[in-house]
């Protein structure tokens, strides 16, 4: 009896091990390995949260701490004076090598290194855009940020806008990428073009955390437009 | 046959009538709760939020519930001696702890099925809604609760103590979603020996990482054969450790 149990298991067990090969053949998750993930202050909730088979977790709490430090509210990372977002790019690729597939903390990172007035600093925002093309090659909006870069470096600032605005659209757009964009029109004096972008991020449901600075903004540039603002208290 | 659904009736009765069951099913709803209102700091990625958060949460629980019911399952009825009524009745001890586990898998998957249900309620009302999907995320899930709690069970019965048994049942959980780390490691290692070591440890190990359906379906999902082979793994897996428990069942002298 005991002996037909363990052939019993012994049968059992190989076709468990049959089919966790047959699993690993048909897929094989993206996840980078722990011994990527930096050490940093929240080295031990990131290894934590991986360990307990909770990878797109731990990258959700991630992006939400980048949120955090990037509205200036984390007292473990603050940034040297000249320094605005110094740990920026570090948190996002936390979030990416956590979970390839977060690609907007890649975006998002990268709109703010590369276009954000008093940052400007786009060779990193390539690099963090080149480890997120080579750890998620299928998102299209990195290559699309990188030609957008390499226009900017070439002085260009006209294909600049038209490529980046292109991507107005994408729901893999960031919130605060599109705000951006409205801002480089209105700091190029195209009020405007800035005035019509302003009015799609306050109609778009996506954008909801951007609405407030969008009314402002547009009651700003009708202003400077010359035509009432009635429109933006609404 | 009909032990076995008498047994498993039995148990999913006691386990939802018992306060363990109901408490952890509520604290499973705060923490759903929870997980919708961290979610609302994600901004631009509020529905990814819910959804992984939420899923999480389900899957924490459900894991605490079925290490915790199962451990206590034969043990508790060994210390209180009720284990000698029930065997003095025509029961074979193989469909005793069958209708024992089953049933309570069986309460486990109640209670994620209700969390599921308020979960998926609230995903829908932000306007996410994918049921096939979702169905997938959970039957992994299922598939995972079900290796666990086999696992706990044998456990319990070959250590005969809850603490120690409870220790163990942690440590094969996080194990097993080490699988790739440690093939990782078998490779980069120099001794072929100890490569063919990790390499065994690791296969004979529960592959837990490979039921994460609901932390890859954001890069590519898998299709449905990936599907019938993760339900062929966790059948397979969870008999092979209750043929184990049976065999040591068996041999407990009470």
């Amino acid at each position: 009896m005991a002996l037909r149990r363990l052939a019993l298991m012994a049968a059992l067990l190989a076709a468990a091990l049959h089919a966790g090969s047959r699993m690993r053949r048909l897929h094989e998750p993206r996840f980078p390995r722990l011994a990527e993930l930096k050490v940093g202050p929240f080295a031990f909730q990131d290894a934590a949260l991986a360990a307990a088979g909770l990878r797109a977790p731990a990258a959700d709490l991630a992006w939400i701490e980048l949120l955090q430090y990037s509205a200036g509210g984390m007292p473990e990372l603050v940034d040297r004076p000249g320094h605005p977002y110094e740990h920026l790019a570090t948190l996002s690729l936390r979030v990416t090598r956590l979970d390839p597939s977060m690609h907007r903390a890649v975006l998002f990172a990268a709109g703010i290194l590369a276009w954000f007035r008093g940052v400007e600093r786009p060779d990193e925002a390539a690099e963090l855009l080149e480890e997120g093309m080579r750890r998620f090659p299928e998102q299209p909006l990195y290559a699309l940020y990188l030609a957008a870069i390499a226009y900017q470096r070439r002085g260009e600032a006209d294909r600049m806008i038209v490529l980046l605005e292109s991507s107005f659209d994408r729901p893999e757009t960031p919130s605060t990428m599109r705000t951006i964009l409205a801002n480089l029109r209105q700091s190029r004096g195209e009020y405007r073009e800035a005035l019509a972008l302003w009015e799609r991020i306050r109609s778009d449901e996506r954008d909801r955390s951007e609405h407030a600075r969008a009314r402002i903004k547009i009651a700003e540039l009708r202003t400077l437009l010359g035509s009432p603002p009635h429109d933006a208290q609404r | 046959m009909q032990t076995i659904s008498a047994v498993f009736a039995y148990t999913l009765k006691e386990h939802v009538r018992h306060k363990a069951w109901l408490s952890s099913a509520l604290f499973g709803l705060v923490l759903l709760g929870g997980s919708l209102i961290v979610s609302a700091l994600g901004q631009d990625e509020r529905a990814r939020l819910m959804l992984d958060l939420g899923l999480a949460a389900i899957e924490v629980i459900a894991l605490v519930g079925i290490v915790f019911l199962t451990v206590n399952l034969i043990l508790q009825e060994v210390e209180s001696r009720a284990i000698f009524l029930i065997l003095t009745h025509p029961v074979r001890r193989a469909d005793y702890l069958l209708g024992r586990f089953l049933g309570t898998v069986a309460a486990v998957a109640l209670g994620m099925a209700g969390m599921a249900l308020m979960h998926a309620a609230f995903l829908s009302l932000y306007g996410w809604w994918e049921p096939g999907r979702y169905a997938a995320a959970l039957g992994c899930m299922l598939g995972k609760t079900a290796v666990m709690g086999a696992l706990s069970l044998l456990l319990s019965i070959a250590l005969t103590s809850e603490a120690a048994a409870m220790a163990f049942a942690v440590f094969l959980w996080t194990l097993g979603h080490f699988s790739s780390e440690m093939r990782f490691l078998a490779d980069r290692s120099g001794s072929a020996f100890l490569k063919t070591a990790i390499v065994a440890f690791s296969h004979a190990a529960p592959d837990f990482a490979r039921f994460n359906y609901r932390d890859f379906w954001h890069q590519t999902a898998p299709g449905g054969d990936w599907l019938a082979w993760t339900a062929v793994y966790a059948l397979a897996y969870t008999a092979a450790c209750l043929t184990l428990a049976v065999q040591l069942f068996e041999q407990k002298e009470f």
